[in-house]
């Protein structure tokens, strides 16, 4: 345990071969001699009474049947593994016992080839006729290889069926088996150890003997104390020894040697992913081939491995670890240079037929560990008959409610267990009971904020609102009047006339209005004093005040707020400022009033989105700020004209007004003892160090925290998360005891998302598990933070050298053995970092100086890359490029074409042909591309009469042809996929300039362009940095 | 004369060392949850601004009784007031509270430290001048 890194380059240099030179011979000997060995190398295990069946082992008949009888044995169909249909058949025929499975032909080469240590683990994958793959985790080796926790002592010594006697013993299925002895529907077969292994992590742990009955062999398993659950989860995590081998190993020689099997390739090809760079001094060619640089075609394709190594955890859609693997000290996370965290994204639509199961504790309350308050999960384990529960999180001990109370079968799960979704589910919602409602639900309240300046008339934007109550002049703007609530706010189902009316004459209202004047702030804190009071009149008297409330406010504004307080200055796009360290300062609000006044509207529970039109500068940095505190949105409409955004704000205000919103919601993020949550980013308030606060919250919404290790050691080794949205009773002056959030719909739920994750010792792991996708999201997140309070180009730096450092601590973990070159070597998990920190360093928050992207742009798309889930920012970063020509022309069928045009090119200006039509798609537009020599007919039936006519002024509509038709119904199908924000569609016609820069030019990132790196550059940079000594 | 002015400045000196002391306590329960965040703003943001004006009266104080000493010791904390309050970042930002926590404690401490050190000068000045005044009159009384 102690020996992590030491541990780790000892492998390599081990007498590994020697244990399987000797195997041949050695397969067949008693157990009686491998016994104790076999005790020591499980190291967890403490007693490891080198048991008593050993003499039955010649015949593995007899052990079963005295396993049968003797031990709590599972029948091992429970384990509906198909490679193991019946135990007892693969090992009676050969006399040999378990050893059976690895006869000497796997180690043909064992003699010669040291290397080939490797094999055994992926074997029993490779070899179903071996047919037990129960004992030996095979997948695990791959992805789990703690070796410092493997004494080296068996090792040298051990008569080679050591190997295999070893993971019999070594697994703790006892104690899963007790826990969760039925087979679970989405256990999956090749991954046996790791299921159980996270199932049996919180096993009470009854010395429950016994189980796997066929591979179990004669061993009488070490009684597993309750005091030792973890250590033999530890041995749940051994990779058999050999697996410990390709670690170490060297690629190159791997491949060469004599032909291991499958499982050692794996290990080796999972080992690191390589880019050659042979460069050529002074030659011009940069030595890499563009073709051949990684590139995210498929979209962001989940890693299945993990999941299925942990069936229990909720979904990756809801919560993202950086890496699946948390480092077990604080040494080895400060070796991780990337950010270690994670991104929740708490009410992510799920698939039909995935929904979260919603479950009521009617009468017995929630139950929620005394201590931590962590909710029941998955993961909690059963002990005494039944009658308590221990929290996976701090390890108390409960007593079980007695309306809760159900029995624990032979194998110490409950009964009931497959009527208690909250026990087999990684996420579940639990309806709250009525004492956790201060008071019961109410509507909530929509107010919207509308400028009527000159401006907005112009554009159009009245014209295209929606909904609104009713009217309230502020007139006088130091001492706002606020008039009745009820005059004011109406109900929506009763006055929709009302309000259709009202909306109706606003644009005839305000058509002679000359005032280019706007005085934003005294609106918004009328509105904010309608709300309040609205709120607070329903309830009684006594509570008057500050009772949270909730509701959303939509503000729409057209112009730099000039009036009253909170007025600002047109500070914006000052040349001169860009570069200096005045610079972030912009992308500051300028005055603390929209602060202050988001800290309010979040204290009352409200949320507020804005919708901003202006072609002028409107400071979106001060007005994003009221989104950004209160868990809003900024939507940014540059130049707005009803008759070509009007598509896009009617969309997208529909989707804000419609989609699942929870009010009043906290959420916080529990996680096991030794680490904690340092830091949150997204578009939320902190109520306290670890409470986030969110007025409203929906799917579309992400959030991000960063871990760090409390402890310099931990001793745990699973860690578990778990995400509770919920929203507190009342903001008093003591910790927040009674949490739940509020949907639509009006009744309050808390939804928990529970996720384990195991704990390693080893940097290498680390990256093998990692997920470069919640990497970069939160690697945008501190980025666009960081420009908040430094330049542009310093975020930028900072993210650049995280990512070399990253790479260049992964490579010196190879450096040492392996003849690396002029390679560039990555993990398979982080081969789209590299592009991904391209893409981010040219987003629009991010890229270039003042002339790259107007400040309003900036800002706002900054905030919203703040509140993105993953896979749209990934989308985002890396939009698709797709083309479209040949499919129009194709008489195909469009479910067949559908597929066809998932096939995403590479972003780069050399993929785009003349004669072809394609489609950009980032999730936010769609931006059409004509090319020059684009057939004629085809621009004509997509465009009719305008195909000639500038194309900025050109709506694509759905014109009478096949074509046409088809390429909306392209459209739909793609916005069907994507539906948080309407893509607007954008024409650009090839060479017309600058649109075609500024729309297309400048995203295609793989490009250079300007002072940008494409990504060739940017690749040979990062390499030449990595190779850089420090 | 000096024994009224030393009086003076203990007794302000005294409330600034409450003051910071008690702005401490109040983050010190902020973090440990004791207390919620807009309790924390308010009551601090309440007290920042005569803070800053009775530690800028204290200056001013020993500038125009000459005391070139005290005044230079306490000047630069109130030039340092003044910038942030005219850059409109005195007061405590309730929304990113937990981000700055940490170093608004540090200024706090820093701040504390200082106030401290003045206090001790001022008490030894007020023992002093006390102990003059007192033997003065004693002089006094044993000159009749």
């Amino acid at each position: 345990m102690g020996t992590e890194n030491p541990g780790r380059q000892q492998f390599p240099a081990r007498p590994a071969a020697t244990p399987f030179a000797a195997a041949p011979p050695q397969n067949m000997m008693p157990f009686s001699s491998s016994g104790p060995v076999v005790g020591s190398e499980a190291s967890g295990f403490r007693p490891t009474p080198p048991a008593a069946p050993q003499p039955t082992v010649p015949s593995s008949m007899p052990v079963l049947g005295s396993e049968a009888s003797g031990f709590r044995s599972l029948p091992p169909a429970r384990f509906n593994d198909p490679s193991v249909p019946s135990p007892p058949t693969s090992n009676v025929p050969p006399p040999v016992g378990p050893f059976q499975r690895f006869p000497t032909p796997p180690f043909p080469s064992t003699a010669q080839a040291p290397l080939s240590r490797a094999p055994p683990m992926g074997q029993p994958l490779s070899q179903p006729p071996m047919g037990q793959p129960l004992a030996q985790p095979p997948a695990p080796p791959v992805s789990f290889r703690p070796q410092p926790q493997m004494p080296p002592v068996p090792m040298g010594s051990p008569p080679q069926s050591v190997n295999y006697a070893s993971p019999n013993v070594n697994f703790p299925y006892p104690a899963s088996d007790s826990t969760f002895p039925a087979p679970r529907p989405n256990f999956q077969p090749s991954f046996p150890g790791y299921v159980q292994m996270q199932s049996n992590a919180d096993s009470p742990a009854p010395p429950i003997q016994s189980t796997f009955p066929a591979q179990q062999g004669g061993y009488a398993p070490p009684p597993v104390s309750s005091s030792s659950p973890f250590l033999a989860h530890q041995g749940g995590y051994f990779p058999p020894p050999p697996v410990a081998a390709p670690m170490g190993m060297q690629s190159q020689m791997q491949h060469l040697g004599s032909g291991p099997p499958i499982g050692s390739i794996q290990g080796l090809i999972e080992d690191f992913s390589s880019l050659s760079i042979g460069s050529v001094p002074g030659s011009i060619d940069p030595g890499i081939d563009p073709k051949a640089l990684p590139r995210p075609l498929e979209g962001d394709v989940e890693r299945k491995l993990f999941a299925e190594m942990y069936p229990l955890n909720c979904d990756p859609r809801y919560l993202r670890l950086t890496t699946s693997a948390i480092p077990n000290s604080q040494s080895l996370a400060s070796r991780w240079h990337l950010p270690l965290g994670a991104v929740v994204c708490p009410l992510a639509e799920a698939p039909d037929g995935e929904e979260v199961p919603v479950v009521n504790f009617a009468s017995s309350g929630i139950i929620r560990c005394r201590r931590c308050r962590t909710y029941v999960n998955p993961f909690v384990t059963f002990t005494d008959a039944g009658r308590k529960w221990r929290c996976n999180i701090c390890s108390l001990l409960n007593d079980v409610p007695g309306e809760y109370f159900a029995h624990l079968d032979a194998t110490g799960r409950r009964i009931d267990l497959d009527q208690r979704p909250e026990l087999t589910k990684g996420s579940v919602e639990f309806v709250a009971p009525t004492e956790y409602m201060m008071r019961p639900p109410m509507p909530p309240v929509y107010f919207f904020l509308i400028d009527v300046s000159v401006s907005a008339v112009r554009s159009g934007m009245i014209e295209s609102s929606l909904t609104q109550p009713q009217m309230m002049v502020v007139s006088d703007l130091d001492d706002i009047f606020v008039p009745l609530p009820d005059d004011l706010l109406v109900n929506l189902s009763e006055s929709k006339s009302v309000v259709e009316t009202f909306l109706d004459s606003l644009p005839s209202m305000f058509q002679d209005n000359l005032n280019v004047e706007s005085a934003f702030g005294p609106a918004l804190k009328a509105a904010y004093m309608v709300m309040v009071c609205m709120l607070t009149e329903t309830l009684p008297i006594d509570k008057l005040y500050l009772e949270p409330t909730w509701g959303e406010m939509l503000i729409f504004q057209n112009t730099l707020p000039s009036l009253g307080v909170g007025r600002l200055k047109l500070r914006g796009d000052d040349l001169r400022v860009y570069g200096t360290d005045k610079e972030h300062i912009l992308r500051l609000p300028e005055d603390p009033f929209y602060k202050q006044m988001a800290a309010e509207l979040t204290k009352v529970q409200i949320a507020v989105n804005v919708y901003a039109f202006s072609d002028k500068y409107t400071d979106i940095a001060s007005l994003g700020t009221l989104a950004k505190y209160t868990g809003g949105q900024v939507y940014y409409y540059p130049s707005f004209q009803s008759a070509t955004h009007g598509d896009k704000l009617r969309k997208e205000l529909t989707r804000d007004l419609t989609r699942e919103t929870a009010w009043e919601a906290v959420m916080r993020i529990r996680c096991g003892k030794g680490v904690r949550f340092t830091s949150y980013h997204g578009n939320f308030m902190l109520r306290s160090t670890d409470l986030m606060a969110l007025p409203a919250v929906d799917c579309d919404k992400a959030y991000a925290a960063q871990l760090s290790l409390e402890e310099t050691l931990l001793t745990t080794q699973t860690v578990y998360f778990q995400v509770a949205l919920l929203t507190c009773s009342k903001v008093v002056d003591v910790p927040v005891t009674i949490n739940r959030y509020t949907a639509s719909c009006g009744e309050r739920r808390i939804r928990v998302h529970t996720a384990a994750a195991p704990v390693v010792a080893d940097l290498g792991e680390m990256y093998r598990q990692a997920d470069s996708g919640a990497i970069v999201s939160l690697f945008s997140r501190l980025a666009i933070e960081k420009t908040l309070s430094h330049k542009l180009e310093e975020a930028r730096n900072s993210l650049q050298l995280r990512i070399v450092k990253a790479l260049k601590e992964y490579r010196n973990l190879y450096a040492v053995q392996h003849r690396l070159g002029g390679r560039m070597i990555y993990p398979e998990s982080l081969m789209f970092l590299p592009l991904y920190g391209l893409a981010l360093c040219r987003s629009t928050p991010l890229r270039g100086g003042y002339a790259d992207a107007p400040l309003d742009e900036r800002c706002s798309a900054g905030y919203t890359m703040m509140a993105l889930p993953v896979k749209k920012l990934l989308k985002l970063l890396y939009p698709s490029l797709i083309r479209l020509d040949e499919h129009l022309l194709k008489g195909s069928d469009l479910v067949d074409n559908f597929k066809n045009l998932e096939k995403r090119l590479p972003l780069a200006a050399e993929n785009l042909d003349s004669r072809g039509l394609y489609l950009y798609d980032d999730g936010f537009r769609f931006i059409i591309w004509f090319g020059r020599v684009l057939s004629p007919d085809v621009a004509m039936n997509l465009l009719g009469a305008d195909f000639a006519a500038e194309l900025s002024k050109v709506n694509l509509y759905e014109h009478d042809n096949e074509m046409s038709r088809k390429l909306m119904r392209i459209l739909e199908k793609f916005r069907e996929n994507d539906q948080s924000y309407y893509q607007l569609c954008h024409l650009v016609r090839q060479g017309e300039q600058p649109r075609e820069g500024f729309l297309l030019l400048s995203n295609l990132v793989e490009d250079q362009m300007g002072g940008a790196n494409g990504y060739v550059d940017w690749i040979l940079q990062i390499h030449r940095q990595v190779q850089q000594n420090p | 004369m000096e024994l009224i002015l030393w009086v003076v400045c203990f007794l302000i000196i005294l409330a600034l060392v409450a003051s910071t002391f008690y702005q401490i306590v109040i983050l010190t329960d902020l973090e440990s949850d004791y207390i919620n965040i807009y309790d924390t703003a308010s009551r601090i943001n309440r007290i920042i601004v005569p803070e800053f004006a009775v530690q800028g009266v204290l200056c001013a104080f020993f500038l125009v009784t000459w005391h070139w000493l005290m005044f230079l010791i306490t000047v630069p904390l109130t030039c340092y007031n003044v910038m942030l309050f005219w850059k409109r970042q005195h007061l405590f930002d309730v929304t990113e509270a937990f981000r700055f926590l940490n170093a608004e404690k540090k200024l706090r401490f820093v701040k504390l430290g200082f106030y401290l050190v003045v206090f001790a000068i001022i008490t030894f000045r007020l023992v002093l001048s006390a102990f003059i005044f007192l033997s003065d009159a004693d002089d006094a009384m044993h000159l009749f």
